[in-house]
């Protein structure tokens, strides 16, 4: 801010000029003003929402972390688990068994292609005030796990920005949710340009991914769509009803904002559940290590 | 406008430096902590969700 030091102990007489210089002065600094309070607001926006952003999910993390260690069953045994496939689940046989609270924590998601350190605690809601603690869950989607889609939106930019790189996930990336009692191995699905070469090019880690035929027709690993798009997040993609089918499909959906820094439109990423695991205490599931 | 509050802070130039910082730090405070978090629902930049 400008700091005047014109200011002399004895001022001339105003004269018809020097009004309209002060008038001037006067509009000028309040024009350079507003300027800085822009460029405040960007500061806020982009650094200040992250650091309260992220006060709140590790708060969030806390609780959660709590819950569960409470939650866990008596026994005391530790299971050496040498062969990862010792725990792995059907998902059919799995039913949540955890309350969520809108604002609370239940779940958390890993991105192994982001980082071994890139983890959020998933919320219930999606307010603004849940969104702020961290990505949450569309209140009325399906749970991790179930058939139907898990819908989760999160900020690109601010507050602590979870979903800033959702444009750098490629087709069968594992996206690894954390519950009380499983870990979800769901993988991004196909391009919208992949589709041509979808099964003439061998990829790795890519079992279980496919191209979607049928109800699913159309659905692919990214797509940019209109905030009004609401059916993204229903439990068939892109089908405009609540009805979960016998044969659904167990999808993951995440969506944000996009481009970065506007919200004129949304970057939907769209996954299939493809392995499930029983928590045991030491084990993670090998997915995360994929880097 | 700026120059009207230099000439109404008490004391010499050094204290009316610290005063100024203070004044200023004080407006930046008021934004961060109250004028922002209640300005930002009404812009178009952080809307995430569907529907």
């Amino acid at each position: 801010m400008s700091l005047d030091q014109e200011a002399a102990p004895t001022r001339p007489k105003h004269t018809g000029g020097s009004v309209a210089r002060t008038m001037l002065r006067g509009i000028g600094q309040i024009l350079i003003t507003l300027g800085v309070v822009v460029l405040l607001f960007v500061v806020y926006e982009v650094y200040v929402t992250d650091l309260f952003g992220q006060r709140k999910q590790a708060a969030a993390t806390e609780a959660v972390d709590q819950v569960w260690a409470s939650a866990e069953p008596a026994t005391t045994d530790t299971v050496v688990v040498t062969n990862s496939d010792q725990l792995v689940t059907d998902p059919r046989q799995r039913t949540p068994n955890y309350e969520t609270t809108l604002g609370d924590g239940f779940a958390k998601l890993y991105v192994p292609s982001f980082g071994a350190d890139y983890v959020f605690t998933v919320v219930e809601g999606t307010d603004p005030d849940d969104l702020y603690i961290g990505p949450g869950h569309y209140d009325g989607t399906q749970l991790p796990g179930q058939q139907g889609n898990f819908a989760v939106a999160g900020h690109r930019v601010s507050k602590g920005s979870p979903f800033n790189d959702l444009g750098l996930l490629a087709s069968c990336d594992a996206v690894v949710v954390e519950t009380q009692d499983d870990w979800f191995v769901y993988r991004v699905l196909p391009m919208a340009e992949e589709v041509a070469t979808w099964t003439s090019t061998p990829r790795a880690h890519c079992d279980g991914v496919g191209v979607q035929t049928g109800a699913y027709d159309g659905v692919f690993g990214r797509e940019i769509t209109l905030p009004t798009d609401y059916a993204q997040v229903l439990p068939i993609p892109h089908v405009d009803s609540n009805d979960i089918p016998a044969d659904a499909q167990r999808m993951i959906t995440l969506t944000t904002c996009h481009p970065q820094f506007s919200d004129a439109q949304r970057m939907i990423i769209h996954g299939v559940l493809v392995r499930s695991y029983s928590k045991s205490a030491g084990f993670l599931p090998p997915e995360l290590a994929e880097g | 406008m700026y120059t009207w509050i230099w000439r109404h802070l008490p004391g010499p130039t050094a204290v009316r430096t610290v005063e100024a910082l203070l004044l200023f730090l004080i407006v930046v405070a008021l934004l961060f902590f109250v004028v922002f978090p209640w300005l930002e629902p009404y812009l178009p930049f952080d809307r995430v969700t569907q529907g």
